[in-house]
């Protein structure tokens, strides 16, 4: 009896301090607490914080919780948990046909109409990856877009003028740039195409490339187009040229790509595919590093000057309490043409409505402005949206590591396989194929 | 007539009790093991993602489980690997220095403490320190390796070593098993020995003869243990797939790349099972392979319950 | 003269030198051979320490040995991280499954040992089943059973509590083990208790308790340690709740927060090792001796 009554009495004790854990949590007394999950860390998340405290300052009867270093597998659990908070913000728009698709995220279209914002205020691609299925669910905050960044002071060593902006130039300066040690291993490497080092996606290469995931009728076609069988064919040459073991070995000794010891800003790769975010990294880390950006290099004249463009994106999760505030708030962060043209500065990322592209507060910058070019031009895309989320790119990606590591015979019946495969993971996301 | 009554009393007491002190484990049991299991299996059949109800789809999780997922069988193949080759070497090795330490007269206490701390090491911390010793750039490994001539392999980034890599870190660890078959090698009777040397058996006929069969009990239960342990494996390879990716890392939001890095190499069955159950959250999916597994280890575990009798030299003792 | 038959004692004569000899060479060999395994077994250990004591810079190059010898990492590591709360979560969640463990698989394990009743050993082999079964085939139900449970607005997952929870209805394994001791307890122990008047309940608490402190010390250590290094349930549960965290998640994010500094995350490491070892110091014989009781009663 004892002993039952042992156990009753810690087992109170425990739902007592969870009780109380939880209690806490719940304000009723005014201001109204928002609890803002975003991706940013470090320095970044200290320019999103700094933006939060000016619209509190602005809004006193709001008070925000900003909480950072958030990724989508965060998001998605805790949607399903219910304990989602009451504004929440992706990096990529890869899980959009996911968050639209499942309601996760609510369909703001009724709360856009209500306070006048209309899909007209943001550039196209922007308005493209942040809806699916009829559904808004989402919006841009700030976009970023890939190109070519290059280290001058390593081309004026090499004797290489200006940026390849062909892809025979590119492998021309890739080979020229790449320094071996005495024993055949790395030291210095042109340009990285490896899968899976840094920002090598593929959805980010594909694009000067021209090449396109979905045919009209939605179905995955990258078997028959043929700028995906050019590229994974040119970019399994460069790599054995370096040696698939050397360049593996070579990326197992460089520092972290979010740190000061990133290979681009040390000079261990001489050119870098990446984002328009680096431009900020740079500044802050490596203020003496000599160096340009160029769009990518690209496999016809007409294509150059494309890149791909993706972004941060924020919206209102499903089970959120407050939503009205929390949509004053979303709304104030992603129209306001100064608060945007603020973060875009401090941040470096490409302002999102066409309105704060226009901004007078915008600092020029001779490397950021090569990327408001790429972010404008027309040929310029996106990955597609789908309801198997970033599944489907994960696959794409799967494929091209297995493809660089030689395992893939055939590149041409692999890659029907590949696209057999995104075709099924969509039918089974959707519920297999029951309509 | 007081009698019956009294004894039927006395009968019902002892339920009583056997019913309150198996009460914690009834309650879990169906709780926490039984209705889960059914529901495994009705899951199994829907397609349910946590924030719709359940969508009967009948067999199509399991259509697309066995026919259609590229990675299935490379999961169970890389499991059915780890079992295979993990669980006799850690017997083997655990036994080997078993045998080492019951033989040793000096500094046994020492011996035993080097060879058991590493099994106290956390997994993820074993782990951890495994990526980063065994980096092919600047691992201590390799660096010493290279000094004396040779050229390490690629270790966790190179997915022909990646699973033995994991099985480096799972024989480092088997100090629990060693102390295990210490006791057991110091406990079999000196006498069975000197009469097998009477007879003229050198040491190793010993050790065939006297030695194994007076063990096999032990050895048969580390077995059972690795096997089972084998079919749940799940931290190491998890861990170690999203510190080798990271080490020429990528923006956080792209896991592609570390779900079984290298190259799938390392991708277990229960690591797949997690990344479709709580990453994908496509529960219904998630919950057939769950029932594959489940089907599984219940053939292996009727297998192990109902033949033991026969593997364990039980005439020994 | 007649034979008497006198106890001649046993002369230990010393064995011929060959003999002697290569007993020595098998000692010796055996020895190198411990010495060998030693520095195997030993190395991790060292290159772990020797990389948290230099700095990033050293830690990210070849180098084998560090040159400041920075002793301040294990400070730093306690800002960088919230080492503190995370230890806290682990032993929090350590500790109370442990005392549930304990408590609620005693009863069990003897009921299953020395009463007799029907379906007795019906119910044992359905405790070895779930002792052989992966926790991976029931965790999505379990994991979607607390996701909809919401007493009083609560939420459980995002914390420890699904986790810890089960621990109070029994473990198999611990039940397993304490079965199997209980059945080597002579039975005139609780004949004799019986006779004085003692309920099975009495019974169990006084006379069974005492006698199987080894077994109960054995279990309660076994489920402490198997608690305090568990990832893959707090992962699931506690995941995305950072402030939730136990030591093994924590550590297998560390690098992810800080951008790889390997150093810092081999002092992390190391720290994190740290408790379990120190209790195995504290507790060299507790521990070999569970761990021989569950291998020579299994």
């Amino acid at each position: 009896m004892k002993r039952v009554a042992l156990v009753a009495a810690l087992l109170g004790l425990a739902l007592a301090v969870a009780g109380a854990a939880s209690g806490g949590a719940r304000h009723h007394s005014a201001p109204t607490k928002l609890t803002v999950w975003v991706g940013w860390s470090a320095r970044e998340l200290t320019a999103f914080k700094k933006l939060a405290a000016e619209y509190q300052k602005a809004n006193p009867s709001v008070s925000l919780d900003v909480v950072g270093s958030i990724n989508d597998d965060k998001i998605v659990a805790a949607i399903r948990a219910g304990t989602a908070p009451d504004v929440v913000s992706s990096f990529n728009s890869y899980d959009v046909g996911i968050y639209c698709g499942t309601g996760g995220w609510i369909d703001l279209s009724s709360l856009m109409k209500q306070s006048g914002i209309s899909t007209s205020m943001f550039p196209a691609t922007t308005n493209y990856y942040t809806q699916y299925g009829g559904k808004k669910c989402a919006l841009p905050l700030l976009a970023d877009t890939y190109g070519l960044y290059y280290n001058k002071t390593l081309f004026k060593k090499a004797g290489i003028a200006g940026p390849p902006k062909t892809i025979a130039e590119l492998t021309a300066d890739a080979k020229k740039l790449t320094v071996r040690n005495s024993d055949g291993s790395l030291k210095q490497v042109g340009i990285d195409p490896f899968i899976g080092f840094y920002e090598n996606v593929p959805e980010r290469w594909i694009l000067p490339w021209g090449g396109t995931y979905t045919d009209s009728s939605g179905k995955a076609h990258l078997a028959t187009d043929s700028a995906w069988t050019k590229w994974l064919t040119w970019q399994k040459q460069l790599i054995d040229w370096y040696g698939y073991n050397n360049l593996v070995k070579f990326q197992a000794g460089l520092g972290d790509e979010f740190s000061a010891s990133n290979a681009f800003e040390v000079g261990k790769v001489a050119m870098n595919l990446d984002g328009e975010w680096r431009v900020a990294f740079i500044q802050a880390e490596h203020p003496s590093l000599n160096y340009g950006t160029a769009p990518m290099a690209a496999a016809t004249p007409g294509l150059y000057g494309s890149g791909y463009i993706n972004g941060t994106i924020i919206g209102i999760p499903k089970n959120g309490k407050h939503t009205q505030q929390a949509w004053n708030f979303v709304k104030w962060v992603t129209t306001n043409t100064h608060a945007l043209a603020e973060f875009s500065n401090a941040i470096k990322n490409v302002p999102s409505t066409t309105a704060s592209t226009h901004s007078k507060e915008l600092i020029p910058d001779v490397h950021f402005a090569t990327f408001l070019k790429i972010f404008a031009n027309p040929k310029s895309g996106t990955s597609p949206i789908e309801a198997s989320g970033a599944s489907y790119t994960n696959a794409v990606q799967n494929f091209a590591a297995k493809w660089q590591a030689g395992t893939v015979k055939n590149l041409a019946s692999g890659l029907s396989s590949l696209d057999k495969q995104l075709d099924a993971q969509i039918k089974q996301a959707k519920g297999g194929g029951v309509p | 007539m007081d009698r019956r009554r009294a004894r039927r009393r006395a009968a019902w007491r002892r339920r009583r009790v056997v019913l309150i002190l198996m009460s914690p484990w009834l309650v879990g049991f169906s709780v926490f093991f039984g209705y889960p299991l059914v529901m495994s299996a009705y899951l199994s059949l829907n397609h349910y993602d946590l924030l719709s109800p359940p969508r009967w789809v009948g067999l199509a999780n399991y259509r697309y489980l066995f026919t259609i997922d590229p990675q299935t069988w490379t999961a169970v193949k890389n499991t059915l690997w780890m079992i295979g080759v993990l669980v006799p070497l850690q017997v083997l090795g655990a036994f080997g220095l078993a045998l080492m330490l019951a033989r040793a007269r000096t500094g046994v206490g020492i011996f035993r403490t080097i060879f058991y701390l590493p099994a106290l090491a956390p997994p993820v911390a074993a782990t951890l320190g495994f990526v980063f010793i065994l980096n092919p750039a600047t691992g201590p490994v390799n660096t010493i390796l290279s000094h004396l001539g040779i050229s390490g392999p690629l270790w966790f980034q190179d997915p022909g070593w990646a699973k033995p890599s994991l099985v480096m870190l799972g024989v480092w660890g088997v100090g629990n098993t060693m102390i295990i078959f210490l006791a057991a090698v110091l406990d079999v009777p000196r006498t069975l020995y000197e009469s097998a040397q009477l007879d003229g058996a050198g040491p190793l006929q010993r050790l065939r003869y006297v030695t194994l069969p007076s063990i096999s009990p032990v050895l048969l239960f580390a077995a059972v243990l690795g096997v089972i342990q084998g079919l749940q494996y799940f931290t190491q390879a998890y861990v170690a797939a999203g510190v080798a990716s990271g080490q020429a890392s990528q923006a956080a939001d792209v896991t592609a790349v570390s779900l079984g890095y290298p190259l799938d190499s390392t991708l277990m069955y229960p690591v797949l099972l997690y990344q479709h159950g709580f990453t994908d959250f496509q529960m219904g999916y998630a919950s057939a392979m769950a029932m594959f597994l489940f089907a599984v280890s219940f053939v292996v575990t009727l297998t192990i319950v109902l033949n033991s009798r026969r593997w364990v030299h039980s005439g020994a003792r | 003269m007649s034979t008497v038959d006198v106890a001649v004692p046993l002369v230990r004569r010393r064995p011929p030198a060959r003999v002697r000899r290569k007993r020595l060479l098998i000692a010796v060999a055996n020895h190198s051979l411990l010495i060998a395994a030693s520095i195997a077994f030993l190395a991790p250990f060292a290159f772990i320490t020797l990389t948290a004591l230099m700095t990033n810079n050293q830690a990210l190059s070849a180098n084998l040995w560090p040159h400041p010898f920075a002793w301040h990492n294990f400070i730093d590591v306690f800002t960088k991280a919230p080492l503190w709360r995370w230890t806290f979560n682990t032993f929090e969640y350590a500790v109370l499954a442990t005392l549930g463990v304990v408590l609620s698989s005693v009863p069990v394990a003897y009921a299953l040992a020395r009463l007799r009743w029907r379906g007795r050993n019906l119910a044992f082999i359905v405790v070895l089943i779930a002792l052989m079964l992966p926790p991976q085939v029931t965790v999505i139900p379990l994991y979607v059973m607390w996701a909809k449970f919401h007493p009083f607005g609560f939420n459980f997952i995002g914390t420890l509590w699904p986790v810890i929870i089960p621990n109070w209805f029994g473990d198999a394994f611990s039940i397993f083990l304490l079965r199997q001791f209980f059945l080597t307890i002579p039975e005139e122990y609780m004949d004799a208790a019986r006779v004085d008047g003692c309920g099975e309940l009495r019974i169990l608490t006084t006379v069974v308790a005492r006698l199987a402190k080894p077994a109960i010390a054995a279990v309660a250590l076994f489920s402490f340690l198997y608690t305090f290094n568990d990832f893959f349930l707090p992962l699931l549960y506690s995941g995305e709740q950072p402030h939730n965290w136990v030591l093994s998640i924590g550590l297998s994010e560390f690098r992810s927060l800080h951008q790889v500094q390997w150093n810092l995350t081999m002092a992390a490491t190391l720290l994190v090792m740290a408790p379990v070892i120190v209790l195995f110091f504290l507790a060299q014989r507790a521990f070999v001796e569970g761990v021989t009781l569950t291998g020579v009663k299994g």
